[in-house]
């Protein structure tokens, strides 16, 4: 993990740390600072505002009643909610339990997602890189991500070979992180 | 750091959740003892939550955040309520079990946790007996070993004389003699060591003949518990050694 995530977990992990006492405002804080990334994903993947809303609620108050299933030496707070928040809002869309223990989500990220300069120059790169991307690579990835595609089912819909789709989503990762680390 | 290759892609729709089955059992399987799979893990919902926030942008409505507070301060901590108000009982139930499915598998986990803690101590433990097993062992041998070499040291040029030595343990019953220069005896006859307790017939303490160079060991040889001794002698006996001394002994301790 990079010193930049570093300073990111100590800081969020100081409010998560309030929050285990019962303090709202530290409740607050993380909400002004992680909504939007909450919202936005859930409502990408669930395309619908009050379905969004709920889930938005749904996380925050997880993390209210259970802070300790987020583990701050373990990674980073924005992106651990990033991807139980797409987790949860693929459960919703399909209709099913939720699934995943969320104690296990571990999520290593290198941008400092707590500034905002440093969120909106990630976010640039990030959308840069998926834009570079060749257009099936992309399209696989966001199937698999933001429908809760399965790869037969990918493969089914695109009449690719599924070893194609796994190549695929596994590369298009790979060049996401490599956009940070060069 | 190097993923398992036959992992690499299926680590990935593990990630995504798209695993199901075998497969996903084979990579849980696989993590559980693999940290640099682990690790990869970790990296590929990093990889993940770079995705998620290509979307980022859209605010939730001032409402939601104003909800969210509410719920909160209407909450006493440590406690769990229904809340999302659109959820169906079904759902609710769904959670609930979720939930209780969450706290079984952190017990277990916790549980787990604290036998792999006792059984790493009880190695430790094991380990620790064992290597003071092998030690006691080496010694034995040293002592006991028709191999070993003995030395008698003495002042000035006085001849080496028979000399035993015992060492005694009464709360364990435990006893050690070591005899040195002891003239050999004919087959038919032994040495026999005796506890002299403080009050009561001598106890016979273990019958021995001395090597070639006039050594020999009794290493804890059985004896009743808890005797006092007020010292040890050596008589020669019948090869089968005797119940009681039936000759003067030979040599009889003179310290304690």
């Amino acid at each position: 993990m990079s010193r930049a995530a570093s300073t990111v977990v100590s800081s969020d992990a100081m409010l998560v740390s309030a929050i285990r006492s019962g303090d709202e405002q530290a409740m607050a804080q993380l909400y002004e600072r992680y909504s939007a990334i909450i919202y936005s994903v859930a409502l990408r993947v669930l395309g619908d505002t009050g379905a969004a809303e709920d889930i938005l609620q749904e996380v925050f108050l997880r993390l209210w009643r259970s802070p300790d299933t987020f583990d701050a030496t373990r990674g980073s707070l924005p992106g651990w909610l990033a991807v139980i928040t797409r987790n949860r809002a693929i459960d919703s869309l399909r209709k099913r339990r939720p699934e995943a223990d969320i104690t296990d989500v571990v999520v290593s990220i290198e941008p400092d997602l707590a500034s905002t300069a440093e969120s909106s120059r990630a976010l640039e790169k990030i959308r840069g890189t998926l834009e570079g991307m060749p257009l099936p690579q992309r399209s696989a990835l966001e199937m698999a991500f933001f429908e809760g595609l399965t790869h037969t089912e990918i493969a089914e819909k695109t009449g690719e070979p599924l070893g194609t789709i796994k190549t695929r989503i596994r590369a298009g990762l790979l060049t996401l992180r490599k956009a940070f680390n060069p | 750091m190097s993923v398992h290759e036959q992992f690499a892609d299926d680590l990935s729709l593990y990630a995504l959740g798209a695993l199901q089955g075998e497969e996903r059992l084979a990579v849980e399987k696989h993590l559980r003892d693999c940290p640099d799979c682990r690790h990869e893990l970790a990296q590929l919902q990093g990889d993940l939550a770079l995705l998620a926030l290509s979307v980022s942008g859209p605010k939730p409505p001032l409402r939601s955040r104003e909800r969210l507070m509410t719920t909160i301060a209407k909450e006493p901590r440590g406690t769990r309520v229904r809340l999302v108000k659109r959820k169906t009982w079904r759902t609710a139930l769904a959670w609930a079990a979720a939930a209780a499915a969450v706290t079984v598998m952190l017990l277990l986990l916790r549980q787990n946790t604290d036998l792999q803690q006792r059984v790493a101590a009880l190695e430790a433990d094991s380990a620790g007996q064992q290597k003071q097993l092998l030690q006691a062992k080496e010694l034995l041998a040293a002592l006991t070993s028709a191999d070993a070499v003995h030395f008698t040291l003495v002042a000035g040029k006085i001849p080496p004389q028979p000399q035993g030595k015992a060492i005694y343990l009464r709360s364990t019953s435990t006893l050690v003699f070591l005899a040195s220069n002891m003239p050999a005896l004919p087959p038919q006859k032994t040495y026999e060591l005796w506890l002299i307790p403080t009050s009561g017939a001598p106890i016979p303490a273990g019958l021995f003949r001395p090597d070639t160079h006039g050594s020999a060991a009794l290493i804890k040889p059985p004896l009743p518990t808890g005797i006092e001794a007020k010292t040890f002698a050596v008589t020669v006996e019948p090869a089968s050694g005797s119940a009681a001394p039936t000759s003067t002994p030979i040599m009889v301790g003179i310290g304690g």
